[in-house]
């Protein structure tokens, strides 16, 4: 916190941008978040319907041309379209659309990818198997990539400083946040940082159908229901979100509001679908990320849980819990947002941290959507928001690759107390 | 012999950047300013790369390699209009 010496040891969030398939704005998302509501539904993207995933949470009425310049769309899959907006949003609410710093280079850009472009990529592949390599458009060659979001950020909004791109399984989107942070202790200003994904497109769907945690349930109210008894994998969604991240007496001087501090993240690698090899695993990132935020087990007001809905993967997670906060473990509240979003890859971690940073100023925790009958010794909150002081989130993240990530948040001096 | 070839306008040029990149040009406006570089309309280097691709497809034969190097819209219509002419 001091402003001589050493460098803050936290890293200031001072702006959220959010496009979910519950919410295309902050406030649409938390409200929706709040209330519990499931917007999971049966897919309805062209070329998808006769797939045995029925059921994902779609981003709807998204319009990338009234958002988005044509030279951009043309050359960009709909996951950079997400990224680009919600970047602008997040840029907005940080009070930093019009410049957003001193010189170019004092601002970097840094997303995680998991899916990429595929329904780009789909569209120009069949271009060249029905007509020919001639008629494969030149932006196939950027479209697709991980790493377009962060590029076509920067290069949009003219941003020069450290760049980077994660590709580190869904956790990725936990360990883009601490690169970001990382990047602004190093003294670059603002990190513009976050993630959004678009796999529900017929090629990123197929892709998906290997998964053996994949939900193919075709009832959307039964489809994810993570620790239940009646847990059957998971279900894919679009969206994500994105953060501005700056240096927190930076963004003191500048009297923005400061949403939230990271305070501290940790990641380990158990191993593709190992979910019992992810208690282990779980448990050291949470311990690395108290530690490095100089966090008590105690002082964990809110879990938002990873909630693979996979039972193994689930009590996994719970025991992760128990093992890294002790007794705490199974006192402090978990909830899941995502059981009524679904998991958008890396996106999703980002919008669990934009809803645990509401959550935190709004002294609510939201709860589990579609989720009553809990079968393990957690507290999971569940049917309606719990009114509660929140001062410290813990976000978990894994992914079906083996990554494991713990991210934890403090609630920012500017919030609402 | 050159009769039959038909030359690529203006015109074509200017609807060619909004298909392959999204550019919004009025004609008028790019014969005025034909010696500005494509940068200065929008035009990156991937975007000129799909407009000679569309023509490579559209005229059935490749164009000079130059083409995609090509820094304004005069010297691109210069080269492949010269190359259509020529390569009759």
């Amino acid at each position: 916190m001091s402003e001589s010496g050493i460098r803050p040891r936290h890293t200031a969030v001072t702006g959220i941008g959010v496009v979910a398939p519950n919410g295309q704005h902050t406030e649409t998302y938390w409200k929706s978040v709040k209330e519990g509501a499931s917007v999971l539904d049966r897919i309805t993207r062209e070329g998808c319907e006769h797939l045995p995933l029925r059921v994902a949470g779609e981003v709807r009425g998204f319009d990338p041309s009234a958002l988005i310049e044509e030279t951009f769309l043309v050359q960009t899959d709909r996951f950079t379209h997400y990224a680009l907006a919600a970047a602008d949003a997040a840029l907005q609410d940080a009070g930093l659309s019009s410049s957003a710093a001193d010189s170019p280079y004092s601002v970097g850009v840094v997303t995680a990818a998991g899916s990429g472009g595929g329904e780009f990529g789909q569209r120009e592949l069949q271009k060249l198997w029905g007509q020919g390599s001639r008629f494969v458009g030149p932006y196939q060659s950027i479209a697709w990539f991980y790493a377009a979001s962060t590029g076509q950020i920067s290069i949009r909004k003219g941003f020069k400083g450290p760049c980077g791109v994660v590709a580190s399984d869904e956790a990725g989107g936990l360990d883009a946040v601490a690169l970001a942070a990382q990047a602004v202790r190093r003294g670059t200003d603002v990190i513009v940082v976050g993630a959004a994904e678009a796999p529900l497109a017929p090629y990123s769907a197929v892709c998906q159908l290997g998964y053996r945690e994949l939900s193919t349930v075709e009832d959307p109210a039964r489809a994810y229901r993570p620790f239940t008894s009646a847990a059957c994998g998971f279900v894919p969604a679009e969206g994500g979100a994105v953060l501005i991240v700056e240096d927190l007496g930076r963004a003191q001087r500048r009297g923005a509001a400061v949403r939230a501090t990271v305070a501290g993240h940790a990641a380990t690698f158990t191993g593709a679908s190992r979910w019992d090899r992810s208690r282990e695993g779980l448990a050291q990132a949470i311990k690395g990320a108290l530690d490095e935020a100089g966090c008590a087990p105690e002082e964990v007001d809110v879990v938002f849980a990873d909630a693979m809905g996979v039972p193994e993967a689930d009590r996994a997670e719970a025991l992760a819990l128990a093992d890294a906060l002790g007794p705490h473990g199974t006192r402090v509240p978990v909830t899941a947002p995502k059981a009524g979003i679904g998991r958008s890859y890396c996106g999703a971690p980002l919008l669990d941290i934009a809803a645990a940073v509401l959550a935190m100023e709004h002294g609510q925790i939201p709860p589990t959507p579609g989720v009553f009958d809990v079968c393990h010794d957690i507290d999971l909150v569940t049917s309606t928001a719990r009114p509660a002081e929140l001062r410290t989130a813990l976000i978990l993240s894994r992914g079906l690759m083996g990554s494991n990530s713990a991210l934890v948040l403090r609630r920012g001096p500017g919030s609402a107390a | 012999m050159t009769t039959e070839i038909t030359q690529l306008t203006v015109e074509e040029l200017a609807s060619l950047m909004k298909k392959a990149a999204g550019v919004t040009v009025d004609p008028h406006d790019l014969a005025s300013r034909a010696d500005a570089p494509f940068a200065d309309f929008g035009l990156d280097s991937l975007g000129l790369l799909g407009i000679v691709g569309e023509l490579e497809n559209r005229y059935g034969r490749p164009l000079p390699t130059d083409a995609e190097r090509c820094k304004s819209p005069r010297a691109f219509l210069d080269l492949v209009n010269g190359a259509l002419t020529t390569g009759a």
